[in-house]
Parts: structure tokens; C-alpha cells; sequence
């Protein structure tokens, strides 16, 4: 990671449906050669932030470069430079698996020759060259999203964008997905993914942003981001619900930071303090100690309600 | 300042012709298929109308009736391949395929993905007046010198209802709202622009009324172009075809530029 060479910088930016400020005045930075994560629950605004990255969405207020041009006035050149993998991959289902990367050489406007050995390399990285006559249809999951990012590499850019990569995967093609975005990340430009998954974001993320109705409520590198919200362990307390407010009241007499989701108490260890006395006081219930993780910080801050599925297109 | 407009016209252009490629494509994989449209269906109606129909009928318009609806079967059966690849199969792309959301990644913008289309419904509108006229010629009822510009007066109409096409495919929510634009305007249409009975004849109103169809223009300049060879009406006919063409193209481009771009 370069942090003298920005490839997005974004301010204030904001994006209003109908009314409804989908993204609320946000600002960040991704340098060269970094992986920016953006988190969130569903609604949260991350997919309007990416489309207006890639340009299929205009911001309402704000601004927004991408690799030094403006979004809103340098379209087909920022697009020339990206490369974008949709969350539902947009294969063309009447052509075969070859045929998908060469037509979209051609609105690249890629040179046919150059077309040509691009998509031989791209299906050999992508484990897709035995399979490069199949028909989009018969492909298997895994098979569809590795198609979409070698689509996305198609013409060498400089950003690559993924919009939830690994959602609906087996673990097998998720797990293969990370490491191949690991591998490259080196490579490429820079990498710009949301997720749902913390443990992706952790490992595969220079730093992250985490996004929640609009707003930005944290930014960092996840290890940063975790000592700084949560610290370095959590203890599962599982208790019930009758005796939740006495056991919490212990915790907070000892100086310990909490989170109760229904009968879970999730307690907090920072580097700085002692766990023994903690240990000590709740002994008597049913107990985890484990590191703490990305998981933790995003459901302190972005709450534990459920969220209902919000579509804003 | 001219020259940047004619840049940025041959750039749309050319960057259409890579949409429209993709729809040729998909089209030689399947086009025994797309045979069965092109020469069935005109010889059907060729004999059970033309030849049919026809046998009751001694003369239309000074000619036999099949000379008299050889010209509107061209136009009709145009038209309605134009139409139908811009709305179903358009509407599709734009749904349930992600063909154009996928494309919108790309340096391509809306307009030219929708120039695209529309280029590309024109084409198949073009091998369906080829099919008429292939049949026709074993009719013995085609004067081929004629046909070049015959096939260039059918081209435009069949841009301009390809355009129609993608206005609908931008306003409907579903495949079966389709049905209303083809029943209310597309099918009354290709009864009712002189293309089994001639305009001439019908009162004054209904006539006006006729000529606020499109359809009528494109039949009015091939019919008169192949019965009574090269009069100015046609050139008429044609203008009419060729503004409507620009409006609708405009409509329909900056409709589905909302839908891709939000």
C-alpha cells in the first residue's frame, strides 16, 4: 500500500432516493495497492456507494475521483480503467464461458489479438480453461463469480471492484476466492469490496469502513479497528435472562466494556487489563474466552437488530 | 465544433455496432431457427391472402390484389419482427438477463447500447422484408431493380418501430403490460395503414387518422414506389418516418439511460 498515491478520493458525498438519504455525507480515501473494505448490514448504503464508484449511480451532492477524474463528468474513461464484478455476476447465459470474457473485450474496444490472449491467461488463472466451451447456464456458483472477476480483469484496470464476492458461495469457493484476491491484490491497482463477511474483511482487507444507514461509523485497519473498539479478547457469558442485569452489573463494577444480545453477555478485554478478576466474578456461568474480532466491532456498532432486506432500485 | 459533433456521432456509432454484434452472434447460433419465420410465414400469408383472398378479388387499385399486398406484407411483417425483438426480447435483456446493466460497466454508454438494439431490431425487421421478397420472387411478383430502395424506405420504418419498441420495453413493468401497446396500437396498425385495402377510398376523417400511423407512410412509399414507380409523395413519406425515427430514438435512449443509471 502506497499512501501517497490516492486512486478514490471521495468527500461529502451523499445519495438521496425519493427522499431517502441513502448515503449521508460520507468521505474516504483508498490508496495504491490497497484492499478497502466497505461492511455493513443490508441497506446500509455500501452498494449505492460502490455504484457510484463504478458510475452507474450519480452522486446527489458531494464529490467523488476516481484515479484523478470526476465521476460525474469522466464516465466512459473511469469505466475504461475499472474493472467491476457485479453481485450477480451479469454473465451473458446465451454465449459459452470464453465467448462471455472476448464480447466484453469487445465493448472494452480491446484489440481482437490482445482480446484473445487476455482471455486464454484469464481462464487459466481462473482454473476455467478446461471448461472454456461450457454454456454460462450449466456453470456451477463458483465457477459463474470466477467467470465475473476474470470478466472484471479483462482489461488490465487499475481498480478492481466486488460487490460482495463471495456471497451464495460454498466455503471451498469462497476460501479459493481469498486467496486468489490475496494473490493479486499485490498486483493490481487496488481493490474496493463490500461484504457481509467479517472474517473475509479481516483477512483480506487493508482497511475497512464500516457503513451503517448511510453514514460512515469507523475506519481503519481491521487489527486497529478491533483494539480500538473492542480490544484484544471477548468473553461469551451465556446466562439467563433473569440474572443478566445483576451479572452485568459485576462487569461494570470491574471496568469492563459489554455488549448483551438477548441472553449473551459479550464482554470486552482490553490489552491494559487483567482478565482474572473477570474470570473470577462470573465463574459460575457458562463461558468462551476467545480473540476478538471484526465481528465484535461490527456489532457494537452497528447494532444487533435484524435488518430487513431494503431494495433501492 | 462541427467536426467534434460528426466525431462524437460516427464514435456512438461504432461503439453500437459492438451491441449490435453481440445480438448477431447470438443470432447465427440460432438462425435455423429464425428461418422458420423468415420464409414460412410470408409464404403463408402470400397464398392464403395474396392468392386466396385474392382470387375474389378481380383488381385493387388498377393491379391484382396480389401485387397490391405484396408491398404492405413487406411492411407489416417488418414491423412486427422490429417491434417484438425490442420488446420482448429487449425487455428481457434489460430484466431478467442484465444484459445492459452488465454492458453499462463497460466504456459503452446508454445511448449506444440502445442505438445498439435498436440497429439490431432494424436488422431483423430487414431479414424478414428479405424473406417476403425471396418468397415473392417464386411468385413471380418482384421487380428487383426496385428493391434497393425499397429495402432502404423498409429499413427506416423498421428502426423507427424498433425504437417504438425500446420505449415500451423502458415503460412496462412486466411481459404481459406488452400485450397493450400490441393489441391497442401495433396489431390495429397493421390492419389499418392500407395494407389489405387501400386509404383512398375511406371518408376524409378516417384518412386524416390514418396518416398519424406510421405504418401508412412505410406502405403509402413502398406502394407507390413499386406500382407507380419514383413520385415525390415518397420522399414525404419517408421524412415523416425518418423525424419520428430521431423523436422516438431520443425517448427511448433517455428512458432506459434511467433505468441503467440511477
Amino acid at each position: 500500500m502506497d499512501t501517497n498515491k490516492t486512486v478514490i478520493e471521495v468527500k461529502e458525498l451523499s445519495k438521496t432516493f425519493q427522499d431517502k438519504k441513502v448515503v449521508d455525507g460520507i468521505s474516504f480515501s483508498v490508496f495504491k495497492g490497497e484492499c478497502f473494505g466497505i461492511l455493513g448490514p443490508n441497506g446500509a448504503g455500501k452498494s449505492t456507494t460502490m455504484k457510484m464508484m463504478y458510475c452507474t449511480s450519480v452522486p446527489t451532492s458531494g464529490s467523488m475521483m476516481i484515479l484523478g477524474m470526476n465521476v460525474q463528468t469522466n464516465v466512459s474513461e473511469i469505466k475504461s480503467k475499472i474493472g467491476v464484478i457485479p453481485q450477480d455476476d451479469g454473465l451473458d447465459q446465451d454465449f459459452n464461458v470464453k465467448e462471455n470474457l472476448l464480447l466484453y473485450s469487445r465493448y472494452h474496444k480491446i484489440d481482437p489479438q490482445i482480446a484473445q490472449r487476455r482471455t486464454d491467461d484469464l481462464l487459466k488463472l481462473m482454473r476455467l480453461d478446461e471448461y472454456f466451451e461450457q454454456p454460462v447456464p450449466i456453470l456451477s456458483g463458483g465457477m459463474r463469480r470466477r467467470l465475473a472477476i476474470a470478466r472484471g480483469m479483462i482489461n488490465h484496470p487499475e481498480v478492481l471492484f466486488l460487490d460482495e464476492p463471495t456471497s451464495g458461495l460454498d466455503p471451498q469457493a469462497r476460501l479459493w476466492i481469498w486467496d486468489f484476491l490475496k494473490k493479486i491484490k499485490s498486483e493490481m491497482g487496488s481493490i474496493v469490496l463490500t461484504t457481509h463477511y467479517m472474517e473475509e474483511a479481516e483477512q483480506i482487507c487493508d482497511r475497512v469502513a464500516i457503513m451503517d444507514k448511510g453514514r460512515i461509523l469507523a475506519m481503519g485497519a481491521p487489527s486497529f479497528l478491533i483494539e480500538e473498539e473492542i480490544g484484544q479478547e471477548v468473553l461469551e457469558l451465556e446466562c439467563p435472562i433473569q440474572d443478566i442485569n445483576y451479572i452485568a452489573g459485576r462487569i461494570k463494577e470491574l471496568g469492563f466494556n459489554y455488549l448483551i444480545i438477548r441472553e449473551q453477555i459479550y464482554v470486552y478485554i482490553k490489552s491494559t487489563q487483567n482478565s482474572d478478576a473477570l474470570l473470577t466474578a462470573v465463574r459460575t456461568t457458562k463461558m468462551t474466552l476467545r480473540k476478538a474480532t471484526l465481528s465484535d466491532v461490527f456489532l457494537k456498532l452497528a447494532g444487533h437488530e435484524l435488518r430487513e432486506e431494503a431494495n433501492f432500485r | 465544433m462541427m467536426k467534434n459533433t460528426t466525431d462524437r456521432f460516427f464514435l456512438h456509432f461504432y461503439n453500437s455496432m459492438t451491441v449490435w454484434n453481440r445480438n448477431f452472434i447470438q443470432f447465427k447460433k440460432t438462425w435455423s431457427v429464425s428461418l422458420f419465420w423468415i420464409l414460412i410465414e410470408p409464404t403463408l400469408y402470400l397464398v392464403a391472402l395474396g392468392y386466396g383472398v385474392g382470387s375474389y378479388i378481380p383488381t385493387m387499385n388498377g393491379v391484382s390484389y396480389i401485387d397490391f399486398y405484396f408491398p404492405a406484407l413487406m411492411c407489416v411483417s417488418s414491423m412486427m419482427v422490429a417491434f417484438f425483438e425490442c420488446t420482448y426480447s429487449s425487455y428481457s435483456k434489460l430484466t431478467y438477463q442484465n444484459i445492459y446493466n452488465t454492458m453499462v460497466l463497460t466504456p459503452l454508454e446508454p445511448f449506444e447500447i440502445v442505438l445498439g438494439e435498436v440497429f439490431w431490431g432494424a436488422t431483423k425487421g430487414m431479414f424478414s422484408a428479405f424473406g417476403v421478397v425471396f418468397v415473392a420472387t417464386f411468385f413471380g411478383i418482384v421487380d428487383l431493380a426496385k428493391m434497393i430502395p425499397v429495402f432502404g424506405i423498409i429499413f427506416i420504418s423498421s428502426f423507427l418501430f424498433a425504437c417504438i419498441g425500446m420505449i415500451v420495453t423502458s415503460l412496462v413493468k412486466n411481459y404481459d403490460q406488452i400485450i397493450y401497446p400490441t393489441s391497442g396500437f401495433i396489431v390495429p396498425m397493421s390492419l389499418f395503414s392500407g395494407t389489405f385495402f387501400p386509404i383512398d377510398q375511406l371518408p376524409i376523417y378516417v384518412k386524416i387518422l390514418t396518416f398519424l400511423l406510421p405504418l401508412s407512410h412505410t406502405v403509402s412509399a413502398v406502394r407507390t414506389l413499386l406500382l407507380e414507380g419514383y413520385k415525390w409523395s415518397i420522399l414525404g413519406h419517408v421524412s415523416v418516418l425518418v423525424i419520428l425515427s430521431v423523436i422516438c430514438l431520443k425517448i427511448a435512449a433517455k428512458r432506459i439511460q434511467q433505468k441503467l443509471i440511477s
